[in-house]
């Protein structure tokens, strides 16, 4: 097999018309290692990709230059209500080019909820094991030593420590990490072992063809079969149209652009599943809080997640469970994310080096008719989608505990004060004013909520009553379409979900395989 | 003037002005913020290189928002001298036409006096009143029990402070040292 190419939008100067094994919309975690997995068993694989193409010599470690660049709607991603703010990835490679690197197996209790509530059949732990034994060795997925661990990150850690709670090292994908903590900007020396360095780029020495600036826009289908995916091309620099379009005619179509974005392409191309499509979006909803200590945290610098706890992963019937991490803190996410105007926020502001900040991510998904959020269209010509994400009282009866529990760590690590990204910010000096918490606002748009993990909107299972693709991510009542990427899950995970993607990817790869022939 | 409607019409208009393009592309988005040309002067003064989504009035708005959001500090660098506001105007430019227009609308409501005179009392457009009040307004938006405003408090704030730390004559005054040197691997 020839070699493949990453063609940028620029490239592309008349309309395309294009035959293949497969097409994959979507160059993330998902694409990349179903793209890889393709080529491999010598199929011809076509990836469309709408974000552009840009690698480490572009990587210039700025946050002004990055979420442009390489995130999606230019880092303002949101709920309609700006109630939850949304990072994720929009360049070759997804979010992996973009994410903090920490990498988790799908915990096996995950895996027996979807069997048992879900009808998902076949993703059990043993079917798991050689697909993230494969990758783990690929992407060099291993325990950050705790004696690189950052400031900020040996909070967590202390803090855990001393009250004895529930601490444990991440794993990341690195290589030669020079510890820079520049990982959400995209990996300057190339160290992070994200899709733009590992499987896309073998896939392309194995033949991939890879358009970058392409958005697809609708899958074509007849009866059960989709016939061509309809794309058009953007122009670098301003991400509008260029006018010149590309049609592929694929054996096999898979959607791969992520929660959100898959099954917005899905309802484009009226292909709703009887309203399921879009539905069940999960987030792990983030609640913040920041501490100010008297020696320098620099939460700029350094490994940007090194270490978690599961203390309160499970917090019984009818509650959120969440777990515990931290951010790295640079000056404009910083700015935007902590709360307040004016003088007491330019005070914050300039005590950055000695500011940390600490992360709660909600477990969403597991309680009965929990219903997530949902993805919609405006318009049949409107790329901007309506995200919707009711926060519920028990939402924020988990913010609650989660604030308390992460000041109590922070204050119990040495922090001089601690304080809640309320619009009107909490401050805690002390055990005995965590009470203040209670009488704080919990509310949407009263308390920051963000997230950088989406899942869900595509979700798997056996009964095409209850979900969008079977048990081999194919999608109900189609032979040649499927959906491989985070939105097939039927639930949040628990754990950062990049190796649960690459994982499903790599097994589902053998169905997409049998389906071309 | 539009009597009481501070509250965008219902159906189509409003659901729009609700919709998190109130920021859209803005909030993070000034990435181009050091690359501007950016010149000295009084806030109101029209940036050199002209308008390219928003009004004079709008602009004026936005300028005033910025001074108080971003106030002097000693060794911070003024929004006069960064062009925040400017900034912000060119970061919308990249954004949803849809996004522009509910900006542009946002900006308005901030300005009206009737909705001053609604919501505190006051008979003055935004831009015309002392700083204290203009942060007695600033607080009003953030806390208001309408979600729509504490939206729009989180949709200016959000792309001015965006537009302002995205720059990286900030750097030095939040002790921030800017990306490290690299070696090709």
């Amino acid at each position: 097999m020839s070699d493949g190419r990453i063609y940028r939008g620029a490239e592309v100067t008349a309309d395309l018309q294009l035959s293949c094994d497969v097409c994959i919309v979507g160059s993330g975690p998902g694409g990349a290692v179903l793209a890889h997995e393709l080529v491999g068993k010598g199929l011809s694989v076509v990836m469309l990709e709408e974000g552009g193409h840009h690698t480490r010599e572009g990587f210039d470690q700025r946050e002004s230059t990055a979420y442009p660049r390489l995130y999606q709607e230019l880092g303002n991603r949101s709920t309609d209500d700006l109630s939850i703010q949304i990072l994720q990835g929009r360049s070759v490679g997804g979010g992996s080019t973009v994410n903090w690197c920490s990498s988790f197996r799908t915990p096996d209790r995950v895996l027996a909820h979807w069997r048992d509530a879900h009808g998902v059949e076949g993703l059990t732990p043993e079917a798991l094991a050689p697909h993230f034994e494969a990758v783990e060795k690929r992407l060099s997925i291993a325990e950050w030593p705790l004696e690189l661990m950052n400031a900020n990150n040996r909070v967590l850690w202390d803090g855990c420590g001393k009250l004895g709670y529930q601490r444990a090292l991440i794993r990341r994908n690195v290589s030669g990490c020079a510890n820079l903590g520049s990982c959400g900007f995209g990996c300057p020396v190339d160290a992070k072992q994200s899709m733009l360095v590992t499987y896309l780029k073998d896939a392309v020495a194995a033949g991939l063809t890879l358009y970058a600036n392409t958005r697809a826009e609708r899958f074509e289908w007849n009866g059960r079969k989709v016939t061509a995916v309809h794309a058009e091309v953007m122009d670098e620099a301003t991400d509008r149209p260029t006018g010149r379009r590309i049609t592929v005619r694929p054996k096999v179509a898979v959607a791969s652009g992520g929660a959100i974005n898959s099954p917005a392409l899905l309802m484009r191309s009226d292909l709703f599943a009887q309203g399921r499509v879009g539905k069940r979006l999960f987030l792990h909803p983030v609640v913040v809080m920041g501490a100010e200590f008297e020696k320098p945290v620099e939460g700029f610098r350094g490994a940007p997640q090194a270490c978690y706890s599961h203390q309160f992963l499970e917090r019984g019937q009818g509650k959120l469970g969440f777990f515990l991490e931290v951010p790295p803190i640079h000056p404009m996410l910083a700015a935007t994310t902590f709360s307040g105007f004016g003088k007491d926020h330019q005070a914050l502001m300039a005590r950055l080096p000695y500011v940390q900040a600490m992360l709660a991510l909600t477990v969403d998904g597991f309680m009965e008719d929990e219903e997530g959020g949902t993805v919609r269209l405006r318009g049949p010509r409107d790329r901007r989608l309506k995200i919707d994400y009711p926060l519920k009282p028990y939402h924020f009866e988990a913010f609650k505990v989660a604030c308390r529990e992460m000041a109590r760590i922070q204050l119990a690590a040495g922090a001089k004060q601690v304080m809640s990204l309320h619009a009107d910010p909490v401050v805690i000096r002390n055990e005995q004013e965590l009470a203040k918490l209670e009488d704080a606002p919990w509310a949407p748009l009263r308390l920051r909520v963000v997230t950088a993990h989406q899942m869900g909107g595509c979700s798997m299972g056996k009964n095409p009553d209850q979900s969008v693709v079977d048990n081999r991510l194919r999608y109900h009542g189609m032979d040649n379409l499927f959906v491989v990427d985070g939105s097939v899950l039927p639930t949040a995970l628990g754990v950062n979900p990049q190796e649960t993607l690459f994982a499903i990817a790599r097994w589902g790869s053998h169905h997409v395989a049998a389906a071309v022939g | 003037m539009r009597s009481v409607m501070y509250l965008p019409p219902s159906g189509q208009k409003r659901r729009g002005f609700l919709k998190k393009g109130l920021v859209g592309g803005a909030l993070l988005a000034l990435g181009g913020v050091g690359a501007l040309s950016l010149r000295k002067g009084p806030p109101r003064d029209l940036p050199h290189e002209g308008l390219k989504v928003l009004d004079a009035q709008e602009y004026a708005v936005m300028a005033a928002l910025a001074a108080r959001i971003i106030p002097d500090r000693p060794g911070f660098p003024t929004v006069e001298e960064l062009g925040t506001a400017a900034a912000a105007d060119a970061v919308l430019q990249k954004t949803d036409p849809s996004v522009q227009a509910e900006v542009k609308q946002l900006l308005r409501l901030f300005e009206n006096a009737v909705t001053n005179a609604l919501f505190g009392g006051r008979m003055r457009p935004f831009t015309a009143l002392l700083p204290p009040a203009q942060d007695d307004v600033l607080r009003e938006w953030r806390d208001s029990r309408l979600s729509v405003r504490r939206t729009g408090y989180q949709a200016l704030r959000g792309l001015l402070l965006a537009a302002y730390y995205g720059d990286a004559r900030t750097w030095a005054a939040v002790g921030y040292p800017g990306p490290v040197e690299v070696k090709a691997p």
